[in-house]
């Protein structure tokens, strides 16, 4: 399955932004035993998998969303578009790039300049103001400090919280701390943006505010959103669906809709 | 970064905890700082440096006990002429020399064995064995050739033994009468519970047969200036010049154990100091996995976050370590009032601004150890997904 962004990008030879192929990840369920343990007879834990050979490529301009229910892989798949793990099978490719051929500190760089995660609990640093919380990548990139300054609080206003800056997150809303977590997400200007769950602690008023701020974000790059929220889906150029770990038929075979082909807001799909 | 974190945690969101890291490592540095100025205090003979010093010159043979007990050791001889001597030094206020002897006094049917300690009732020499030698007639008047005054000053305990009371008679040795001039309730410096008297040197030197060579077995010396420590060395060649409280302080604690103390305070107290903070300061870290993560994911490196943590955990070190250290320099100054009020007449503890830096210093080095074993747990924590 391809859409219209991704067609045009293998049309003139670009690779996507970020490609799964063949991903497999399974998880041990429970603690090993340890070498005492085995001594003792104690069997190693139960494999479970949470992903089994899922293949999805996100070109850039393109938003696609994961849809699937709770426990059906879209965090792990999200984890490996991000590069936060690595797969058992199969590789994922960052512009062109296997991320399992690079080491681990090559790995994070490429999260730090070129990835922008939001999680579905904020997971900001409490102890630090919004702009700080924002300008955190851009200290580890070693900008200057009245640069981090400029274009955190340059990011704060695009997602409407210029008056809030200095606001600690135990003093924001809950929508309020989700467009920081965005903020922060998009400082470094990424290529690719991974969202899990956006709206799922959100309420509905404050959800369709933060859907149009990533709605907006498609342009300059690849997003990509897990979520089982119709409203949240129906931004998407394109939905896959997962099942225990592996795509649906329809998702697999490219049949979904195209960059365009939006759900209006409220359309289960 | 890490520093406005740091402050922020210690006005907003972690307040309590952050208070209690640097409550701890100010607690242990407190005591460490007290303990060391006690143990520095003991080995220094800090009271050399008081405005009001004493020394007493006593025989080497004798020099590790108290010279108050030690009665049965070599004897310094010509004691009258070697005090006057030391009095026409310019820094000298008053030297006298002091004997000692067990001897028996009789009062009534009473007959009891007593430290009978002589010296020469120098103006301003002020409490002998914790007796106030000043109600004795001023200086020796038989050795200056008057007659024998007959004076004794009895402690408390003694007088209590020996059921004698002020203007009472006593017998020493079944043959000199004495009056008693005065009971004072001091302390002696061989036991609080120990019978003793004061009578003036030359008349002692009378009844013990001593009186021919001048002998006495050690001498007290007043003075304001410590320098003159020095000159009464050279006094007696073999002989050891300590202070009045150290003399005392001996008793209950020697110089090397002193610094021993010292140093195991030291070890003890970065010992304690690092198990605190490590445990306070990774219960902290245990709280905030979750940024650690997030950071890890963001893209922030290891090193960065080894760098926050270390940088937080020094900066939370020193300040404890500064308060503790003020702390600990207004403990050593309660402990000497205490000691004074109930142990020694003089301070016993090392007083100096440098054990604020001292107190710093120990805190730093909690930090330092602390480090490794908290970047440990950074390490873990900053794994994986938040």
């Amino acid at each position: 399955m391809t859409s219209r962004s991704a067609r045009a990008s293998d049309d003139e030879g670009d690779p996507p932004t970020v490609s799964a192929i063949g991903l497999t990840k399974r998880y041990t369920r429970g603690s090993h035993p340890g070498f005492v343990g085995r001594l003792l007879g104690r069997s190693a834990p139960p494999m479970v998998t949470a992903i089994d050979d899922v293949s999805l490529s996100v070109a850039a301009g393109e938003t696609v969303a994961i849809s699937g229910p709770s426990g059906s892989g879209k965090t792990t798949l999200l984890h490996h578009l991000a590069g936060l793990e690595q797969p058992d099978e199969g590789t994922v490719r960052f512009q062109g790039t296997d991320l399992g051929t690079r080491s681990r500190r090559q790995r994070r760089r490429r999260r730090l300049e070129n990835v922008g995660i939001v999680f579905q609990r904020f997971h900001l640093i409490d102890s630090l103001s919004a702009r700080a919380n924002v300008a955190l990548p851009l200290v580890e990139l070693g900008v200057p400090a009245g640069e981090r300054k400029r274009r955190a609080s340059a990011v704060l206003e695009r997602v409407d919280l210029g008056d809030r800056t200095d606001h600690l997150p135990g003093e924001l809303s809950g929508g309020e701390q989700q467009r920081v977590a965005i903020a922060r997400a998009l400082v470094t200007d990424p290529d690719l943006l991974v969202a899990d769950e956006p709206t799922g602690e959100l309420d509905t008023a404050t959800s369709r505010r933060v859907l149009e701020l990533l709605s907006s974000l498609a342009p300059d790059r690849a997003v990509v959103i897990a979520s089982h929220d119709r409203e949240t889906l129906a931004i998407a150029d394109r939905r896959v669906r997962l099942r225990d770990g592996r795509l649906d038929a329809e998702s697999a075979t490219g049949t979904g809709a195209a960059p365009g082909d939006k759900v209006v807001p409220g359309d289960p799909g | 970064m890490a520093l406005g974190q740091l402050a922020s945690r210690a006005m907003n969101t972690d307040r309590k905890r952050v208070l209690f890291t640097v409550l701890g490592v100010t607690a242990v540095v407190a005591l460490l700082v007290v303990v060391t100025g006690m143990g520095l205090g003991l080995a220094m003979e800090t009271t050399v440096y008081d405005e009001d010093v004493d020394y007493w010159i006593v025989p080497d043979a004798g020099g590790e006990d108290s010279p108050l007990v030690a009665t049965d050791g070599p004897a310094f001889s010509d004691a009258h002429e070697t005090a006057t001597d030391l009095e026409t030094h310019p820094d000298i206020e008053y030297a006298s020399p002091i004997a000692t002897e067990v001897l028996r006094l009789e009062h009534d049917d009473r007959s009891e064995y007593v430290l009978v300690v002589g010296v020469v009732s120098t103006p301003g020499i002020g409490e002998i064995v914790g007796l106030d030698a000043g109600a004795l007639t001023p200086n020796d008047p038989f050795h200056d050739g008057d007659t024998r005054t007959g004076e004794l000053v009895l402690s408390e305990t003694g007088a209590s033994l020996l059921e004698a009371d002020e203007d009472d008679t006593i017998e020493i040795d079944g043959e000199e009468s004495v009056s008693v001039v005065a009971v004072d309730d001091g302390r002696s410096a061989g036991g609080a519970n120990m019978p003793v008297a004061l009578v003036h040197l030359s008349e002692l030197q009378a009844m013990t047969g001593g009186e021919e060579a001048d002998l006495a077995d050690q001498f007290v010396v007043g003075t304001t200036d410590p320098a003159v420590k020095d000159d009464l060395e050279d006094v007696y060649p073999q002989s050891t010049v300590y202070t009045r409280e150290g003399l005392l302080a001996t008793e209950t604690m020697d110089g090397d154990l002193s610094l021993a103390l010292s140093l195991t305070a030291f070890v003890v107290a970065i010992s304690i100091g690092t198990l605190f903070v490590v445990t306070t300061m990774g219960l902290e870290l245990l709280a905030n996995r979750r940024e650690f993560a997030t950071l890890s994911a963001l893209g922030v490196s290891t090193v960065s976050q080894f760098r926050l943590v270390g940088i937080q955990t020094v900066v939370l070190t020193a300040v404890g370590g500064f308060l503790g250290g003020v702390a600990g320099y207004f403990g050593v100054h309660l402990v000497n009032e205490l000691a004074m009020a109930v142990v020694t007449s003089g301070p016993i503890a090392l007083v100096s601004p440098l054990l604020i830096g001292y107190g710093l210093l120990a805190a730093l080095v909690i930090g330092l150890v602390s480090i490794p074993i908290l970047l440990a747990i950074t390490r873990r924590l900053s794994r994986g997904a938040p």
